[in-house]
């Protein structure tokens, strides 16, 4: 079809119109898409020829927006959009995908379910106490209680790997001067991003870059080696390693395996060895590499022998640094919660859970067991849409025969 | 325009929203008339002859502490005393009582004729008088004509009344009393959106003519509960009430003539209450169910009328007849009035603003099922907060809201007037957010101030809520201060009972919050000076204060946390439609409900997240702005 300028009457373009129907669209209302040819100049141009005729420009996140009012969608498939704009890597987009298709939601659903069938006795026993109905037993209650707080449990469990698809792994090379950290850092990244030279102690600030390790974001830290030093500018240095090292999500233990190791490896080896680190025998290329060093770990499966310079053994490393966030990283992993909204909504929903099944035991009337029900229910709500007193009425009058 | 009298203030119907409504305007210094169509059944029971129940009975409790009638004129009329729930704790308890029906009505009638201020007229009024948006008056079927510059409607299912038994259907307010036809019309004609809702009673059997034997006696508690907080004592004898069941052949029978019923023929339009349905209902909804509880409740001391509770029906007589005779206990029963179904008009809700003024026509107000609502209590607190905002309006003063966290009216009156109905509404506990904090025993020190405020509460009554107000203060600092201590020759016994150790010493409010200690043994352990200024149930007040203090405030945080922005007003000429991104429909459901604040939006039924989302932006940043 000929778009023309509506002054000048002027073809500006030759463009194919799709007019989808409401509510068969995206936003759920009557929506035209026209697709121009692909030069700026002609898009500005049809967009100029439509503002001219009373249209304006949508607002950021409009089109959702609308999508969200006409019921095309709910709060966290909107959320997935914006994540998957946002999304670094293949795993955050598939995660984002998988919630666009009302994944959490539906995950969630059943969870509400179960929270408005243990509500619906528990009021239905304050609220119609001169109805006929069938005894609720405690116990029974507990059960069903129980089992949902553990299914919410390992649902928001799965923050610890989901918020890394969003926010990205904190890998953070760490260990003595001169054992090569830089070098290797900037053979993870695949440019000269860090200074190298042979003196020890070159590196005095940390530096970070992002990459995306075999579709895992990974936010990779360079640190300053850490001696006893009297230069300040090193010893603040020095400091800001340690608060890199605070923050990783995994460290990169980089120890040179050209010399035996000397007290200050063994310090570092130790000190790190609770984050049970990924340690880089670096330098495999030189002669006198010292093969036996890796014996002397006892077989620890996470030692890398790796030349920095030569890049032998860096596939080996790229997949050590992989191997603990597999399950954050597969095709076939399930649903994660990525957002940390989403994560506090789940821990607080669990928290009142919680206070209604010590309730519960303690015998307690029915009315203060119903509080933690209900907030689990609110928050909950939060990601899916609220349940309203309403609707628990419904489901009430539609299990028991209420009524005198 | 000429009229035969002039008031300040118009009731029409004399149901339990009318007295509220006429008493509480007049009191408040209003001349008030109260029309109604037959001055003999002014507070007539036209359901079961009961009041009160779980959230009913708090309704009534809080009309009471606001200066109302209903509580102390049941109290005065009871036959039946049962306060409900006594297993649980105290903000699900709630008083209900079992009426002499003729008593009731008689009491009432006193109540308002010793009201100053009160005027009571027969008729029935065909036409409002409105001029310019504003209400001057009514007409009356008479050609008479009553000035007025507020009018409360409260005409119950009397506005275009259609009782159906079996096929048979005919107009009336009530079965054997005439419709208000033209009133609805007149409604109508100025505008109001109307729907249909539906309703229906049971038949009313001989008492001489069941077998009692056949039935399980449900005693009136011992020491009865009286609804309002000037009662003393309750003077009327108590009866029992009676329990019973139909059985699989009753509603065999009942599903075999299901044609037989206006409900399922197609003959009634309007939606009923689901939580009150008709036997029709129970057995085709519940069909897996053997047997239905019935209650057979005395309707006074001085007839032989028996209400057969749970046994609602539209059926034709004979067949009701039939279907009652095979019921154990009552093969020999003889039906004195049948039961119906009847529809009604009602208004929109969401026309009236939170005073209950239309704001379609000023001085106008609506109270009661013309509100879409059921029940007497229901009514009644519309009623007298209708009265009391015609009054207001009358003498130009501020209007009276009540908020949800403050009482189970505020509630009513914010459901109503934001969401709108789309059947019989009726309050229950969980309605309110705040349940624990709105107990029955409470709704004196949340709502008696307000009532002393308005001039609704007495002297001597101020003098008796300030009187529990200390007893309660003076309760509580004891349960802190007092410890029960290893020496005390109460300790042991105490401790062996929780079979617990206590450690050295504990208080009495710490105790008390223990599984297994009753508010008889606090009372035991509290000193002696304490004790004999106060009484039981002022402890137990004390007692369930302390208990639900920290539950209140865990909910209220989640709550604030959640819906921190439901102060935000939006502003009443704000045009929805330059809001970016609201469907047509999100802007239609804004538009009836005509929220005032952004909680009231966030209640709205089928408002999207979204749709409040971009309210919320719109809002927020305007407030910024400003």
């Amino acid at each position: 079809m000929k778009i023309r300028d509506p002054n000048t009457s002027a073809v500006v373009d030759q463009a194919l119109i799709t007019h989808f129907k409401a509510p068969h669209s995206f936003t759920g209302e009557d929506v035209v898409e026209i697709s121009c040819h692909g030069s700026p100049v002609i898009l500005r141009l049809v967009i100029d020829s439509i503002l001219r005729l009373d249209a304006r420009v949508a607002s950021a996140g409009e089109f959702t927006l609308r999508a969200l009012s006409n019921g095309k969608m709910d709060l966290s498939q909107a959320e997935a959009i914006r994540d998957l704009i946002n999304a670094q890597t293949d795993a955050a987009a598939r995660q984002a995908v998988r919630q666009l298709s009302g994944e959490l939601s539906l995950r969630l659903q059943p969870f509400k379910d179960k929270l408005v069938a243990l509500i619906v006795p528990l009021e239905s026993a304050v609220e119609f106490v001169e109805d006929d109905l069938p005894q609720t037993e405690a116990q029974e209650t507990g059960e069903t209680l129980e089992k949902l707080v553990s299914e919410i449990r390992v649902l928001a469990s799965t923050f610890s790997h989901g918020h890394l698809l969003r926010e990205g792994v904190k890998v953070t090379l760490v260990g003595p001067p001169n054992s090569g950290k830089s070098s290797l850092f900037n053979r993870l990244l695949n440019t000269d991003r860090a200074i190298v030279t042979e003196i020890a102690g070159t590196t005095r600030d940390t530096l970070s870059e992002h990459i995306n390790l075999s579709g895992l974001p990974v936010m990779l830290t360079d640190t300053a080696g850490m001696r006893e030093s009297t230069d300040l500018i090193e010893s603040i240095g020095v400091e800001r390693t340690q608060r890199a090292m605070a923050e990783a999500d995994l460290l990169v233990v980089v120890v040179d395996g050209a010399v035996d190791l000397g007290c200050e490896d063994r310090h570092f080896l130790n000190w790190t060895n609770e984050s049970s680190p990924v340690i880089a025998l670096n330098k495999s290329d030189l002669p006198m590499f010292r093969d036996r060093l890796t014996s002397e770990f006892g077989g620890n499966p996470r030692i890398v022998q790796v030349s920095a310079r030569t890049g032998a053994g860096v596939d080996e490393l790229r997949d050590a640094i992989l191997t603990p966030f597999a399950a954050v990283n597969g095709n076939e992993v399930g649903l994660l919660i990525t957002d940390a909204r989403h994560y506090d909504l789940l821990r607080r929903a669990e928290v009142e859970l919680e206070s209604a099944q010590r309730l519960l035991r303690e015998g307690a009337s029915e009315e203060l067991v119903l509080v933690g029900l209900y907030g689990a229910l609110r928050f909950l709500g939060e990601v899916t849409g609220e349940t309203t007193a309403d609707d628990v009425l419904t489901e009430i009058f539609s299990t028991f025969c209420i009524g005198k | 325009m000429i009229f035969d009298e002039v008031f300040d203030v118009i009731v029409i119907g004399g149901g339990h929203a009318g007295c509220e409504a006429a008493s509480a305007a007049a009191r408040i210094g209003a001349q008030t008339a109260m029309v109604t169509l037959n001055l003999d059944l002014i507070g007539q029971m036209s359901c079961n002859p009961a009041i009160g129940g779980i959230a009913k009975g708090h309704l009534v409790r809080e009309i009471d502490a606001l200066g109302g009638i209903m509580g102390r004129v049941i109290d005065r009329t009871g036959i039946q005393f049962r306060l409900l729930n006594r297993s649980r704790g105290a903000a699900v308890q709630s008083p209900r009582a079992q009426a002499d029906r003729a008593l009731y009505r008689k009491e009432m009638r006193r109540t308002l004729e010793a009201t100053p201020n009160l005027h009571l007229r027969q008729g029935l009024v065909v036409d409002l008088v409105v001029h310019q948006e504003r209400i001057l008056g009514v007409e009356m079927q008479d050609t008479r004509r009553i000035g007025a510059k507020a009018v409360v409607i409260a005409t119950g299912t009397f506005l275009n009344g259609l009782v159906h038994t079996g096929r048979q259907s005919y107009a009336a307010g009530r079965a054997g009393e005439p419709a208000s036809v033209e009133l609805a019309e007149a409604l109508k004609r100025l505008g109001f959106p109307m729907g249909r809702l539906k309703t229906g009673t049971p038949p009313r059997l001989d008492g001489r003519t069941i077998d009692w034997s056949a039935f399980q006696p449900q005693l009136a508690d011992e020491d009865p509960v009286p609804f309002s907080f000037s009662t003393e004592r309750i003077e009327q004898p108590q009866i029992s009430c009676y329990i019973g069941y139909t059985t699989r052949e009753v509603h065999k029978e009942i599903r075999a003539n299901l044609h037989e019923s206006p409900l399922y023929s197609g003959k009634i339009k309007g939606t009923g209450p689901r939580y009150c349905p008709s036997i029709e209902d129970k057995v085709v909804k519940f069909a897996d169910k053997d047997r239905h509880q019935l209650f057979l409740e005395p309707e006074g001391h001085e007839t032989n009328e028996v209400y057969l509770n749970g046994f609602s029906t539209s059926l034709p007589a004979q067949l009701q007849l039939d279907l009652v005779r095979m019921i154990a206990g009552l093969e020999e029963a003889r039906i004195i009035r049948p039961g119906y179904a009847i529809e009604y008009d009602y208004v929109d809700p969401r026309e009236l603003g939170p005073g209950l003024q239309s704001r379609r026509v000023k001085g106008l107000f609506h109270a009661g099922q013309i509100n879409g609502t059921t029940g007497y209590e229901e009514a009644g607190c519309q009623g007298l907060m209708a009265g009391i905002n015609a009054a207001l309006f009358v003498q130009r003063r501020e209007p009276f809201r009540l908020r949800r966290e403050e009482s189970y009216i505020g509630v009513l009156v914010d459901d109503l007037t934001s969401q709108g109905v789309d059947e019989p509404y009726r309050i229950f506990t969980s309605r309110a957010e705040y349940r624990l904090a709105l107990r029955y025993d409470t709704a004196d020190a949340r709502l008696e101030p307000y009532g002393r405020e308005l001039g609704l509460v007495g002297e001597k009554d101020w003098e008796r809520f300030n009187a529990r107000r200390d007893r309660i203060a003076l309760l509580k600092s004891a349960l802190e201060s007092r410890r029960l201590r290893r020496s005390d020759p109460n300790y042991s016994a105490v401790s062996s009972l929780l079979a617990i150790d206590l450690g050295d010493s504990v208080t009495l409010a710490q105790l008390s919050q223990r599984p297994g200690i009753t508010c008889r043994i606090i009372e035991e352990l509290l000193p002696i000076e304490v004790r004999r200024r106060t009484n039981a149930r002022d402890l137990e007040s004390a007692l369930a204060d302390l208990l639900y203090a920290g539950y209140i405030d865990g909910q209220r945080a989640t709550m604030e946390r959640l819906h921190q922005h439901d102060g935000l007003r939006i502003p009443a000429d704000l045009d929805l439609g330059s809001l970016d991104g609201l469907s047509r429909e999100m802007i239609e459901r804004l538009e009836r409900a005509r929220p005032v604040t952004f909680g009231q939006a966030r209640r709205i039924a089928g408002l999207t997240p979204a749709a409040l989302s971009t309210l919320l932006v719109h809002l927020s940043s305007k407030q910024k702005a400003a």
